[in-house]
């Protein structure tokens, strides 16, 4: 597959060059939104429901309080519609008097004084009145309420996904497995917590800055409640100290809850969580109840496919139906079937609503297929690798919505290698299976998973969207010519400042010393969409080199006219060279091009060819613009005597297309496998009989140390996108999808039984095997 | 609330500063001294983002009342961490080995790298997991991070017998 | 949500030297809860507990400091941290078990400023050191200021967060009889392998004679309201010929006499079971 390079071969894509905001990071210069001052902003306190489900009769203020200096803000203040616009415009900004609360946390007001300290003692004393109804606060009370009687079930969103017929799939089947999968909260955890702030500015418009992972969102989210035409929302990045989806949909919210104190004191208003807050009142990875029901031949020949895969959404739908869409897209994704039914839903408790998390509803579903499997293949007599090796997907399959897989995909490439990697059929056969075998004092098991990831926004999502772009001729800090990259997508942590230089760079065939990316800032860049979905590298990195060369032609152009006599120019290594002449350096000619023509913009808008094609409303067709693919392998050692479980090695291996920065690469994959191995063994979140989260601190919600993390080893192989140069696919969310499987498929394989709720920790394993007193 | 005054040895320059005996030394860097390089992560000495050295010892700022260290205390932040050798040394290996992801961790990171070199010039991975283990990290899965210690380890061994 | 602690408000006296100190305590009127490492204080109070109206710090506080190496004992101050403790070679051949508990608490930056007396104070039955100290059959040393007094390890520990020292005291030091030929073992089960509270823990120290148990002291922690010494296992196996059943049988005994709590970090099923999987490790690792 090769991709479209106008004529220099790559000079920095594809190697590791150093990140450009390393330097300020490791010298603790970097500002984050709680290292800047902000004089005369107040600081505001969010006053939540302390019932789960409930009428508000009514709010007061405490008439013995002082309130002198204190602004309250409550859904009357709202100056538009009392609505967060979402995807359903279902969730109100303010729980407002005479509406039900539908979650333990949900915010009736907003209380802003000139310190975070007088803002909490404040909203102490704003009185609720509230009249309890009973409340369903877990998935796992939905789901007994489910098997009782599916229609008492309430839920925020349905969609099924249909292929052949499910019925001729198990009548042609020689035997039917079926089981149920669980899969509860998970925190993001960035270490910086939830943080912004909101000035109004004397033209009724209002500036946010903070750690926003996606600063568009609430640009289009405010409009309605604040009745603010986007362009009088203007939003800014502030250095995000990590996000994980964490920072995608909820800032959207958080910016509306400082606006309207900020709007009614006329200041500027501060909303930063303390680290207690921030757990118990921002969403979470949606918890899941995932029903495989499959129909297979002797040989293990998959001929039907049936799912069901119900999400939590909490109290509201916000964006859990694309989370839904994109769990049972992935359902039955990497595997050969004719005969699929997939019946997803958004189940409604009275929860904190549930969000965005680095997968994205796709590490559940994967979490479930990969389980069973592996319970196929023992069922059938097969070896978990070799069954896979039979019946995974490949270039010529169509997927569940008929989607066409084309040689872009290296499906079987990370299978055959993460095997030959991990040496696995071998060791598979040093597996204890609950039986120390000799030279072993612990028991040991290894474990396999494989799936594809869809990149990029879901069906026609890229298409209709159209991100946009721009790469700006400007003069630098040093008062010197170069160029600013201007899209929206965001740094936090993934390195996309440093992989959409290398690309710009590339692009301009200019060296990276010449070039910037200002933080992104929806004044000053172009909606170039969410930094979300696996789809920065892919989708706005094209942008960004299709913007890079449209600037280089105009630089070209102006060289070719001004200094060369119409001859053909072409900029080189930061000079531009035409026969006859002499070179001359990008820096001359920019300052020149900048005095005669004033601004100068290389812009570029994504397409997608019109094969690609979508069918929204039966979900069919060409679900995703790319597959990135993956196989891991994990490796397990169980202490007999107290079942403590150490995962001990873990193979990756992933095809995400043209790798831009191998270093950055592999950063993010070690990293998302943390997480996953986080998913898989620790991070445990229950739900008190309060509707509060019982793990709300770091103390109690247990993510890996330095010490819990296994040996990786993380190998990329290369099927470059065809449609957008330099051919990324996605990346960011492949390393969360897969290794929980893995683990517990190892696990299985240690102990020989298969446990099948996130995540397994020592007491679980305890119960499985240890019969009780 | 009494104010008690202290002299300490800050990042190298003897600083006396007057405050309330109770304030905990992340405050004190952060807000009197615009020291902000050390990061509130959670408050409760879990995470080790506000990791500092006192004494050379590293600590969690978020739970030391600053009144508790005596005069005469060496204390030492991100912000001085580049006046040292083996600082810079550990700087540039973070950078090179792509140990920064979202950076929030990493000024307690290097703090506490920086510790462990001084104990230990050559410690084995398990030695430098360990002494990383107070550090959360949730972006990088620590294995750059890591691999930047042993780097600096390696470098400093190389060039001088003792980091400083 | 609450106010957050305000700690500019914390009300903290800085004595320099343990006389002092003792004096502080003696008067209810300037008497304060004592403020050592902070590690424990700090975690509760930023997590809403309300502060004490005086804190009296001990940190840093020269008689507090010390560890001496005696021909039968081992006396460490109370102010000792566990970063010392982890890194001193002079009492890891007489007290491993100490050692190695102390090198377990936290990481490095708590090892750092949690002291031995601090994590005994704090009497949380997840403290830990304390079974550590449990199995040695020393004494605390608790100083006021009219005496020194002192009061064996197995009596300190009174009930959930509770001791025996009284308001007046403070704890001055601990007198840990060296193992001799015993062996000790250490083991911590905790929700991840560094900056864990324990699930379970277990301490030993066992003497044995030509295949014989001659001594067996083993202490629990997380299972109780305080930290436990198993005295039923404990005299179960005194004067026992060590063997494969006599294993199973006091892992048995222990899991029958403890009845552990479930709370966030484990279940009472995994607490009971692993109290005697921790008893059959100390047996099976007495060479």
């Amino acid at each position: 597959m090769k991709t479209k390079s106008r004529c220099n071969p790559t000079r920095h894509i594809g190697t590791g060059m150093l990140r450009v905001d390393a330097a300020d990071k490791v010298r603790g210069k970097t500002q984050y939104l709680n290292d800047r001052t902000y004089p005369g902003a107040l600081h505001a306190t969010v006053v939540r429901s302390p019932t789960a489900r409930g009428i508000l009769k009514s709010l007061t203020l405490d008439p013995a309080y002082d309130w002198k200096g204190v602004t309250v803000a409550t859904a009357e203040d709202i100056p538009g519609e009392n609505v967060m616009v979402m995807h359903d415009r279902s969730m109100p900004l303010m729980g407002a008097v005479g509406a039900e609360l539908r979650y333990r946390g949900e915010p009736v007001a907003v209380v802003a004084a000139a310190t975070a300290e007088k803002s909490m003692e404040a909203a102490d004393h704003v009185r609720l009145d509230i009249e309890q109804r009973p409340a369903l606060l877990t998935l796992a009370e939905a789901i007994a309420l489910f098997k009782k009687s599916p229609k008492k079930l309430e839920l925020l969103k349905t969609q099924n996904i249909e292929k052949g017929d499910i019925r001729r799939g198990f009548a042609e089947a020689d035997e039917v497995l079926e089981a149920e999968y669980w899969a509860g909260h998970q925190e993001q955890l960035y270490l910086e917590n939830q943080g912004l702030i909101v000035f109004p500015r004397k033209d009724g418009s209002i500036y946010v800055e903070g750690s926003i992972q996606c600063p568009y969102f609430p640009v289009n989210e405010l409009n309605a409640a604040l009745d603010l035409p986007p362009e009088k929302i203007r939003v800014k990045q502030t250095p995000i100290g990590g996000a994980f989806g964490g920072k995608e949909d909820y800032p959207s919210m958080l910016a509306g809850y400082a606006a309207l104190p900020a709007l009614k004191a006329k200041k500027p208003v501060k909303i930063t969580y303390e680290r207690h807050e921030d757990m118990l009142f921002t969403p979470k990875r949606h918890p899941v109840w995932v029903r495989f029901k499959t129909g297979f031949k002797k040989d293990g020949t998959l001929t039907a496919i049936e799912c069901d895969y119900i999400l939590d959404g909490g109290a509201y739908l916000t964006i859990s139906d694309v989370v839904m869409y994109r769990g049972i897209l992935h359902c039955a994704l990497a595997y050969r079937c004719e005969n699929v039914l997939i019946r997803g839903k958004v189940a409604r408790t009275n929860s904190m609503p549930n969000g965005a998390f680095r997968g994205f509803g796709a590490p559940q579903a994967i979490w479930g297929l990969e389980s069973h499997i592996d319970a196929i293949a023992e069922k059938v007599g097969k070896r978990p690798d070799a069954y896979r090796l039979q019946i995974h997907a490949r270039p010529g399959d169509r997927t569940p919505t008929g989607q066409l897989l084309t040689e872009d995909n290296g499906s079987t490439h990370c299978l055959d290698l993460v095997l030959q990697r991990s040496d696995f059929a071998e060791k598979f056969k040093q597996a204890s299976r609950g039986k120390l075998r000799k030279g072993q004092n612990k028991y040991y098991g290894i474990g396999l998973s494989f799936f594809a990831h869809g990149s990029a926004f879901t069906g026609d999502g890229e298409a209709k969207f159209k991100a946009k772009g721009r790469v700006e001729l400007a003069l630098l800090e040093d008062g010197r010519p170069g160029v600013n990259i201007r899209v929206s997508s965001t740094e936090m942590g993934q390195g996309v400042h440093t992989i959409f230089t290398q690309i710009a760079a590339d692009g301009l065939s200019l060296t990276p010393e010449r070039i910037r990316f200002p933080y992104a800032d929806t004044g000053m860049a172009p909606n170039s969409g969410p930094t979300v979905a696996s789809r920065t590298t892919m989708v706005v990195g094209n942008v960004v080199y299709r913007a890079a060369q449209d600037l280089r032609n105009q630089i070209e152009a102006f060289a070719s006219r001004r200094y060369f006599k119409g001859a053909a120019a072409r900029m080189r290594h930061s000079k531009l060279h035409a026969k006859g002449f002499r070179a001359l350096p990008f820096l001359r000619v920019a300052r020149d091009m900048r005095e005669e023509l004033g601004e100068v913009n290389g812009a570029f808008q994504f397409i997608l060819p019109d094969t690609v094609q979508w069918d929204q409303s039966r979900f069919k067709g060409d679900s995703y613009p790319g597959y990135s693919w993956s196989a891991n392998v994990a490796e397990v050692e169980i202490d007999p005597l107290t079942l403590e479980l150490t995962v001990t090695r873990v193979f990756d291996v992933i095809d995400i297309g043209r790798v831009i920065n191998p270093m950055t690469a592999t950063g993010q994959v070690e990293g998302g496998l943390t997480q996953a191995l986080g998913y898989a063994v620790m991070e445990k979140m229950g739900t008190g009989k309060n509707g509060l989260f019982d793990a709300s601190r770091l103390q109690t919600y247990i993510v890996p140390t330095a010490l819990d993390v296994p040996n990786y080893d993380v190998k990329f192989v290369e099927y470059p996108y065809p449609f957008a140069p330099p051919g990324a696919k996605g990346l960011g969310e492949l390393p969360m999808d897969g290794l929980a499987p893995a683990i517990a498929n190892a696990i299985e394989t240690a102990i020989g039984v298969r446990l099948r709720s996130l995540p397994i920790t020592p007491e679980d394993l305890f119960n499985a095997v240890i019969p009780p007193a | 609330m009494k104010s008690i005054e202290r002299t300490w040895k800050l990042n190298g320059t003897a600083t006396t500063l007057r405050f309330p005996a109770g304030r905990r030394l992340l405050d004190l860097l952060r807000e009197d001294l615009a020291l902000t390089g050390a990061k509130e992560g959670c408050g409760e000495g879990e995470c080790g983002a506000c990791t500092v050295l006192i004494d050379n010892d590293p600590a969690v700022s978020c739970l030391i009342p600053a009144g508790q260290l005596p005069d005469g205390t060496t204390l030492l932040t991100i912000e001085g961490v580049e006046k040292k050798r083996a600082g810079r040394v550990l700087q540039k290996a973070f950078m090179e080995t792509g140990a920064v992801q979202c950076g929030f961790c990493i000024p307690g990171m290097v703090l506490a790298a920086y510790a462990l070199l001084q104990r230990n010039p050559k410690p084995s991975t398990a030695a430098i997991r360990t002494a990383l283990a107070g550090n959360l990290c949730r972006c990088t899965g620590y294995v750059k991070i890591i691999a930047a210690v042993k780097l600096a380890a390696a470098r400093l061994r190389k060039t001088s017998s003792t980091p400083g | 949500m609450s106010p957050p602690m305000n700690f500019d408000l914390l009300n903290i006296r800085f004595p320099k030297t343990l006389d002092e100190a003792v004096a502080f305590q003696a008067d209810e009127r300037t008497r304060g809860r004592l403020l050592a490492g902070g590690t424990d204080l700090m975690v509760q109070w930023a997590a809403g507990a309300p502060p004490p109206q005086r804190l009296i710090s001990i940190w840093g506080l020269p008689e507090l400091s010390a560890i001496r190496v005696s021909k039968e004992m081992v006396e460490i101050g109370a102010g000792v941290t566990h970063a010392f403790l982890r890194d001193c070679t002079d009492i890891r051949a007489h007290v491993p078990a100490l050692v190695a508990a102390a090198a377990s608490v936290g990481a490095t930056q708590i090892q750092a400023r949690g002291t031995l007396g601090g994590n005994a104070a704090n009497a949380s039955p997840a403290g830990d050191t304390a079974p550590a100290l449990l199995v040695t059959d020393g004494m605390v040393m608790l100083a006021s200021a009219q005496r020194f007094r002192t009061v064996p390890l197995t009596a300190f520990w009174t009930g959930y967060r509770q001791t025996a020292a009284q308001p007046d005291e403070i704890i001055a030091a601990f007198l840990l009889p060296k193992k001799g030929r015993s062996v000790e073992r250490f083991r911590k089960i905790g929700t991840r392998k560094a900056q864990a509270i324990s699930k379970i823990m277990a301490a030993s120290r066992i003497r044995l004679h030509g295949g014989t148990i001659e001594s067996a002291a083993i202490a629990l922690g997380s299972v109780a309201a305080t930290p436990i010494r198993l005295g039923k296992v404990e005299a179960f196996l005194a004067g026992k010929k060590l063997s494969r059943r006599l294993v199973e049988e006091a892992e048995a005994l222990a899991q029958a006499s403890v009845a552990p709590i479930a709370d966030i970090r484990s279940s009472a099923e995994y607490r009971r079971w692993t109290a005697g999987r921790l008893v059959r490790d100390a047996l099976e690792n007495l060479q």
